[in-house]
């Protein structure tokens, strides 16, 4: 697979990733990839930070979209 | 989470089950003095609008208990109840070294809200309404309030396991569903024996009473304590029994 926005430079870039909203294939230098934090539990219990974060990636205008607001 | 924190929590969520909880029930006695009961059952509480009175009495907990449980649940667990506390501690769902404290959070907490609520409304909180506290009903004998209260709280554990504990369970329902239980539990049984359900939220406004008005209900204090306890120990491990494998 190819990176989606590098073709749209005409350029024949290998995709490294997906992005997991809009599913392109992206490069390395169009991909952001945020380590998101993961609780475990809620009432009638205290919830939890577990050690290990959940990895998500993102093309860059998906994640653009998502923190515009 | 810190204990600290978490105990905080309890304290804050149990006193706004007393303030708001307790306070609707103090506050219907206030509103129906001077009114003529139809006969010695009813005290008050229902003179005005029937099973109406305790309708409204289990809403005011409905709303406190469901909002304390969204906004502090993933917080403490928001307990807000002895009985809750120790029934999962018994399932060994809790530990040991936390029960102590949550409990004397929940007291804390109870405590404040009756001291401020009669702050807040004034001493015929106290002298009409008894900030709410909770005693057998005329003709309603000792163990017969255990009784009623050790079901109540059956139910309520019940459900608490069913909709919150179980990894099973739908997620979201549980503050409104638990809320909504305890609001019908009063509804039906509040004239039994005032369906506390909790030994915290008798405690508080006992305390409150005996301090500011000098008027001691201690003796009734082992009726909030044994029924609750043994209506959620045993709901939590009939629950265990019938859903497991």
């Amino acid at each position: 697979m190819k990176c989606y926005l590098c073709a749209l430079d005409k350029k024949d870039t290998e995709a490294v990733a997906i992005c997991i909203v809009c599913g392109m294939g992206v490069c390395m230098d169009h991909l952001v990839r945020e380590e998101l934090d993961v609780w475990e539990g809620g009432y009638p219990f205290p919830s939890r930070k577990l050690k290990r974060k959940l990895p998500r990636i993102l093309c860059k205008p998906c994640y653009a979209a998502y923190h515009e607001g | 989470m810190s204990l600290m924190k978490r105990s905080i929590a309890e304290v804050v969520g149990t006193f706004m089950l007393v303030y708001f909880g307790a306070g609707s029930a103090a506050i219907t006695l206030m509103i129906s003095k001077g009114s003529s009961p139809p006969n010695p059952f009813n005290i008050g509480i229902g003179s005005l609008g029937g099973l109406g009175d305790w309708f409204a009495i289990g809403m005011a907990f409905a709303i406190a208990i469901a909002a304390s449980i969204y906004a502090l649940g993933r917080i403490s667990g928001a307990h807000l109840n002895p009985a809750v506390t120790i029934a999962l501690w018994a399932t060994k769902r809790f530990p040991t070294r936390d029960v102590v404290p949550y409990i004397l959070a929940q007291l804390v907490g109870a405590s404040l809200a009756s001291f401020l609520f009669a702050a807040s409304v004034g001493m015929d909180a106290v002298t009409v309404g008894g900030l709410g506290a909770t005693a057998p009903f005329p003709g309603i004998g000792y163990w017969q309030a255990v009784l009623a209260e050790a079901i109540g709280t059956f139910l309520l554990m019940l459900t608490i396991m069913g909709i919150a504990v179980d990894e099973r369970a739908p997620p979201g329902f549980a503050g409104l569903i638990i809320g909504l239980v305890v609001g019908g539990i009063i509804t039906t049984t509040g004239n039994i024996a005032g369906s506390s359900l909790n030994p915290a939220r008798t405690f508080g406004p006992y305390l409150g009473d005996y301090v500011l008005a000098g008027n001691s209900l201690w003796q009734f204090f082992p009726i909030y304590i044994i029924g609750p306890i043994a209506g959620a120990v045993i709901a939590a491990f009939l629950y265990d029994y019938l859903s497991g494998e």
